[in-house]
């Protein structure tokens, strides 16, 4: 697998926006791994978007190497087939006063594989960092499998850490609510879903540009 | 004669393989409004949830025509484009989508249905604007998650206002009264007289008589254990209210 390297600039002690990316995968893209070296007082929020058709199996590796750097980092996945998406990150904290919030969402419908491996590593000595992880996920079929591995090595002692991970299904009474008002089942699902990512959309860039991508998306897996 | 506006003959219908109706009659012309009564767990919600195409509910024997259609043929959004509007005892709370982007949503999948173009985004407003005022809900709410934080009577409100949005030609009102405050039911009283018009019709579940001190039923029916046991006017309500369900 090809790897890339991204460079996150340092500016000092100023706050800058480092790094704003978002990565959309589409068929035919081929995965590659991130790696990105967030520096002091860097700020960097990177989303990856894995449409519908897409096997990825792809790391990204994060290191804190000066204080005070934040990083975003947020994964969005549809799979509508037979998909295998494996997404693995690695945040290795070096240094005190950093913060990682990780988000993981996604649908897997059909018989897709997924999976999210998240490492988060804080070393000896970088206290205060902040390390959050989370999984959210929806299972459209019976067939379609989401496993999520937190791993966590916590060698300081004035941190704040968490993961969490979900996986439901779409709601019956929401649907039938929606049906009974007129809407279609497969619109009443599309809402649903849309809904269910739009806590990471919001946050996005260009949220309208990417919405509108995945909604087509998604519209696509539930139709068929 | 005018003929039926909803037939039920012979129902039964089970959740979870359990048969919760057990053979259920009902006729009602177009402009009558017929108020169904019975004690909890009688199935009252069972009838509206079956009525609007709960999937959960299976219907095991006998039939329902709306309109000399076969009803449990249709999907539950193909009976509301067909009319059929069910206010929900427990209205459903959809995080993530406001009751703008829903009504819009269901407006205009009646309109596709109906193969007309979408409604202007004015005309569509304007509308809102109308029914929200008319229910008197405050304007804010239009961008509000559907349901999501309403208090109990607020989300009874947004149901009359959906109904007064999708004018439906059979308005099944499950329970709408229960925990209202006197204003609010006097709102509710007038979204069902608002509708009220030889072509519409209304069921209206309630426990109290209060709303139909309002809204004047046409019949009345008493819906004990999977069964109506009693159809009659105005005056069982009267019973009802004296002497209970016993009696029945
Ligand atoms: N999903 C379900 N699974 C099992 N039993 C159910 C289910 N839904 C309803 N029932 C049962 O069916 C019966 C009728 O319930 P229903 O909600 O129709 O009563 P109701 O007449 O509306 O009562 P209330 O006045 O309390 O609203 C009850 O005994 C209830 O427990
Ligand atoms: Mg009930």
């Amino acid at each position: 697998m090809p790897g890339h390297y991204i460079d996150v600039p340092v500016s000092g002690t100023a706050v800058t926006d480092s790094l704003r990316k978002v990565f959309i995968l589409r068929p035919g893209d081929s995965a590659q791994d991130i790696s990105i070296e967030a520096r002091a007082g860097s700020v960097t929020d990177i989303t990856l978007v894995i449409l519908p058709g897409v096997s990825a199996d792809l790391t990204v590796n994060v290191d804190f190497t000066g204080e005070g750097a934040s990083l975003r980092l947020a994964g969005l996945y549809v799979c509508g087939s037979s998909e295998k998406v494996s997404v693995r990150t690695v945040v290795r904290h070096r240094v005190p006063f950093c913060t990682s919030d990780q988000i993981f969402t996604g649908i897997a419908g059909g018989t897709s594989r997924v999976s999210f491996n998240g490492t988060i590593i804080v070393a000896p000595g970088a206290q205060k960092t902040e390390a959050y992880q989370q999984s959210r996920n929806i299972l459209l079929s019976r067939d379609a499998k989401v496993s999520t591995e937190p791993q966590l090595e916590i060698y300081a002692d004035d941190v704040k850490c968490s993961h969490g991970a979900t996986a439901g299904s779409l709601s019956e009474d929401e649907l039938f609510y929606m049906r009974s008002r007129g809407i279609p089942e497969s619109e009443a699902k599309v809402l649903q879903l849309i809904s269910f990512l739009s806590p990471v959309l919001a946050s996005l860039p260009d949220p309208d540009a990417v919405a509108s991508e995945l909604e087509a998306a998604i519209r696509s897996i539930v139709q068929r | 004669m005018s003929r039926e506006l909803l037939k039920i003959s012979g129902l039964h219908a089970a959740v979870e393989g359990k048969e919760i109706l057990h053979g259920i009659d009902l006729e009602i012309k177009p402009g009558e409004i017929h108020a169904v009564m019975g004690p909890n767990g009688a199935g009252k919600s069972t009838l509206s949830a079956v009525l609007a195409g709960k999937p959960q509910y299976t219907v095991t024997e006998g039939s329902i025509e709306f309109l000399g259609r076969d009803l449990l043929a249709m999907s539950p959004e193909q009976r509301s484009w067909a009319g059929i509007f069910l206010s929900f005892q427990y209205p459903i709370e959809i995080p993530g989508v406001s009751i703008t982007s829903f009504m819009k949503t269901a407006i205009n999948s009646k309109r596709a249905a109906e193969g007309l173009e979408p409604l202007k985004g004015a005309d569509f407003l304007k509308l809102m604007r109308e029914k929200m005022a008319f229910v008197k809900m405050k304007p804010e709410f239009a961008k509000r998650e559907v349901n999501v934080g309403f208090s109990g009577g607020e989300k009874k409100r947004n149901e009359i206002f959906q109904m007064a949005m999708l004018d439906p030609v059979l308005s099944i009102l499950d329970e709408t009264d229960s925990g209202l405050d006197v204003d609010a039911l006097k709102i509710v009283a007038e979204g069902v007289n608002a509708l009220r018009s030889p072509s519409k019709s209304a069921i209206i579940i309630t426990h109290y008589q209060k709303l139909l001190d309002y809204v004047e039923p046409d019949v009345v029916h008493v819906l004990k254990a999977g069964k109506i046991v009693r159809t009659g006017g105005r005056e069982i309500v009267d019973i009802i209210e004296t002497q209970g369900f016993d009696s029945f």
